[in-house]
């Protein structure tokens, strides 16, 4: 089932366009994932889906992003809600300097949750879900600052679980990770699949044929090609896509 | 600006080193027909040797194409050329195996007068070696309509092959002495055949580049 | 080489300057609180010209200023930071605070005796002064709010608006704790230089200590002990030994900022080693 459903999406920065009529879907309970080079749209598309785009000043969106049916960007829709339900994870670890407890406990609490033992229980849940819980179940109250940069992202992910999303964006969470730290967010990413729908940017196409299921290759704002993940990284249809996956761009 | 200019000079001579190959089987097969035909024992006995030639340069494509596919990370065609390139590889070294096969088949008979002049075997072998040709061209110009094309060739070797199989099965059956020569020349014949259905393999591979399909053309 | 023995002169040249200061702190609190200590006695504070009236007006004056300008300051610097549109109007109130920062105290004193002492009627207050001293104060704090909360990592505002947080709730659970040290290290700034003004509270505040010990009413007149230390050296009452009375009003203001400021600072500290994760091994 279509989870997400964009449909003629424009989004203007001021004067400047910055995405043309974006057409795309995306299938509950799988992984697409977003290629381009730097500034094609596809990190300004990734936020159009929770409205965080909102946040800059000056843009301007036309067109539908329908999340189960409902148009996000409909006058009555509760941005709180939304972003509840799609939730991000960024580019570099961005964990609050809190203790991890607290991190993890953080989304609960504002959405109003103050029993102290459902807390404990969904920050232990959350961690688990995360696979991270081995690694800081000692050390809860110490600062989340003091964990490895592939840890902090981890714990953004359970931060992030533990406001009980559906929908996970993911702006290149491991561009800032070493290699085995890497890996470990890609094989959670296959973990979290089984019950989310994430969509996730990446500038490592080897990631992105990794994790995903569906690809789509962004450039200058248009959204050239969509595809199953192993048709366009070994056929793709069209020649900007080749050039753009075999590196040999202009 | 052209970016990765030096996968590509690697692809280039990557692209060399099967082409070499190529002529080096097509000329062990030619060899191995005349040996065949001429009853050079010494010339069947170079191709024995020289085989070993064509089994290290399969292997240095084989390198090749490992370490290209671990450090270059190639996605679409790139990745298809590599692929296809080390199939191709096998195969024109199976090819130049056969060609072995054919020269040992001269070496068994010898100087022993042959039980009738051979017309099918370089007929078969000069269909092979043109397929070949052109196959080695199409891989060169990335031409799949070519290919395909040269595929269809493979069907009037294997007409050949039932028709010399049938002639020999009829002098088997006239002549008792003759079984172990026939035999040998029904291997011959086999061989040839054999050699048509690896070039319908590489004309899918090149097929392959092209456009990223797999075809049977041995249909 | 010649790049080399540049940056060695340069490492040089810089460390001078920052032993320069060192330097010059310790010969400053040598020479202050050798000359003041000795007179730091019981009776210097409770005697007839005892100075506890002025050390509790300096608290007093400080305290009240602060209720007067940290809610003012540290709204307008949030508000700077986080909620205004980066235009002409904001552009304005930015370089008004400028202004007002760069304003001579002096003129500030002035500004306060006509207002308050004159126009209000209101004579030489606690009051007066401590209003005055916040004016001197806002838009030093509104800057260091306006900084400390701009220094708050943008990264923290979008994690906590993707999980659904309000602008509020991202400002008073993230970024205010976050920026915490910052607001912190500005409050003790301002309330240093609250505690060692003198212009200002010249022409406001008097130079007058109420005769009832600990007087909490904000109008009486309230000097404090930087004034008390301008008016025994500038004026020496006769009869009195206002030397040594200088003098040790002079160690005990020098000692009352470094205690104050310590007061501050190492909970600040603190909570910045927690919050940084720092607090391991």
């Amino acid at each position: 089932m279509d989870k997400i459903v964009v449909k003629e999406l424009d989004l203007f920065y001021g004067e400047q366009q910055a995405l043309n009529s974006i057409n795309i879907a995306m299938k509950e309970r799988s992984v697409t994932a977003l290629i381009g080079p730097s500034g094609c749209g596809k990190s300004t598309f990734l936020r159009t889906l929770n409205r965080m785009q909102d946040l800059t000043p000056g843009v301007k969106i036309i067109g539908q992003v329908k999340i189960d049916g409902q148009d996000i960007y409909a006058a009555d829709t509760d941005v709180v809600l939304l972003r509840k339900k799609v939730g991000m994870v960024f580019q570099h670890p961005n964990p609050f300097p809190k203790s991890v407890f607290e991190n993890v406990a953080y989304g609960p609490r504002i959405h109003g949750e103050t029993d102290k033992k459902k807390l404990s229980e969904i920050v232990e849940t959350s961690l688990k879900d995360a696979a991270l819980w081995n690694e800081v179940k000692d050390r809860l109250h110490e600062s989340a600052l003091g964990l490895s940069g592939g840890q902090q992202q981890r714990l953004c992910i359970a931060r992030l679980l533990a406001v009980g999303p559906e929908i996970l964006l993911m702006d290149e969470p491991t561009s800032a990770l070493d290699p085995i730290s890497t890996m470990k967010i890609e094989e959670l990413i296959a973990e979290l699949k089984d019950k989310y729908t994430i969509i996730i940017v990446t500038h490592n196409m080897h990631q992105a044929s990794r994790v995903s299921d569906r690809t789509a290759f962004f450039l200058s704002g248009d959204l050239i090609e969509e595809d199953i993940t192993s048709v366009l990284f070994t056929r793709p249809a069209k020649k900007k896509t080749e050039d753009y996956i075999s590196g040999r761009f202009g | 600006m052209p970016t990765r200019q030096k996968f590509d000079h690697e692809l280039e001579d990557l692209r060399l080193k099967i082409l070499t190959l190529g002529k080096m089987a097509e000329q062990q097969i030619a060899l191995a027909v005349n040996s065949l035909m001429n009853q050079d024992l010494e010339l069947a006995n170079s191709i024995v040797v020289k085989d070993l030639e064509l089994n290290d340069l399969r292997a240095d494509i084989e390198e090749t194409c490992i370490l290209l596919i671990a450090t270059q990370q190639p996605f679409a065609r790139d990745l298809r050329k590599l692929v296809a390139g080390f199939k191709i590889s096998i195969y024109l070294e199976r090819m130049g195996d056969l060609a072995v096969d054919l020269a040992k088949v001269s070496i068994r008979i010898g100087q022993e007068k042959l039980i009738k002049p051979l017309v099918d075997i370089p007929r078969m072998s000069g269909i092979v070696q043109e397929m070949i040709r052109i196959g080695l061209k199409a891989y060169v110009d990335e031409d799949c309509g070519a290919a395909a094309e040269m595929s269809l060739m493979d069907d009037e070797i294997d007409k050949i092959y039932s028709g010399v199989f049938g002639e020999l099965k009829s002098i088997m059956m006239e002549n008792p002495n003759n079984v172990t020569q026939a035999n040998y020349l029904l291997f011959a014949s086999r061989f040839l055949e054999r050699l048509g259905d690896y070039c319908t393999n590489i004309a899918e591979e090149i097929v392959y580049i092209c456009n990223g399909k797999r075809m049977d053309l041995n249909e | 080489m010649k790049a080399h023995q540049a940056n060695r002169f340069a490492s040089i040249l810089l460390w001078i300057g920052a032993v320069a200061i060192l330097a010059l702190l310790v010969a400053f609190l040598a020479l202050i609180l050798g000359r003041g200590l000795p007179y730091l006695t019981a009776e210097f504070f409770s005697g007839s010209d005892g100075v506890r009236g002025q050390l509790f007006n300096s608290f007093y004056i400080l305290f009240l200023s602060l209720i007067f300008s940290l809610p003012i300051g540290l709204g307008a610097g949030i508000y700077m930071a986080e909620y205004a549109p980066q235009n002409r109007f904001t552009d304005l109130i930015r370089l008004s605070t400028e202004s007002l920062a760069s304003v001579p105290s002096i003129v500030f004193g002035l500004f306060g005796m006509i207002v308050f002492v004159n126009m209000f009627g209101l004579g030489f207050t606690i009051l007066g002064g401590s209003a005055t001293l916040a004016l001197l104060n806002l838009p030093i704090l509104v800057r260091v709010t306006e900084e400390s909360l701009r220094a708050v990592p943008r990264s923290y505002r979008e994690a906590s608006l993707a999980l659904g947080a309000t602008m509020w709730q991202t400002l008073r659970k993230v970024i205010l704790p976050t920026a915490l040290p910052g607001l912190i290290t500005g409050i003790t700034l301002v309330a240093g230089r609250a505690l060692g003004e003198t212009a200002i509270l010249i022409f406001t505040a008097g130079m007058n200590v109420s005769r009832i010990l600990f007087d909490v009413n904000p109008l009486a007149a309230g000097e404090t002990l930087a004034v008390h230390l301008f008016a025994v050296k500038s004026n020496p009452l006769p009869g009195t030994n206002s030397d040594q009375i200088a003098d040790g009003t002079a160690a005990l203001l020098i000692l009352m900022v470094i205690v104050f400021n310590l007061c501050l600072s190492i909970p600040s500290r603190w909570l910045q080693y927690r919050l940084q994760g720092k607090n391991r091994g």
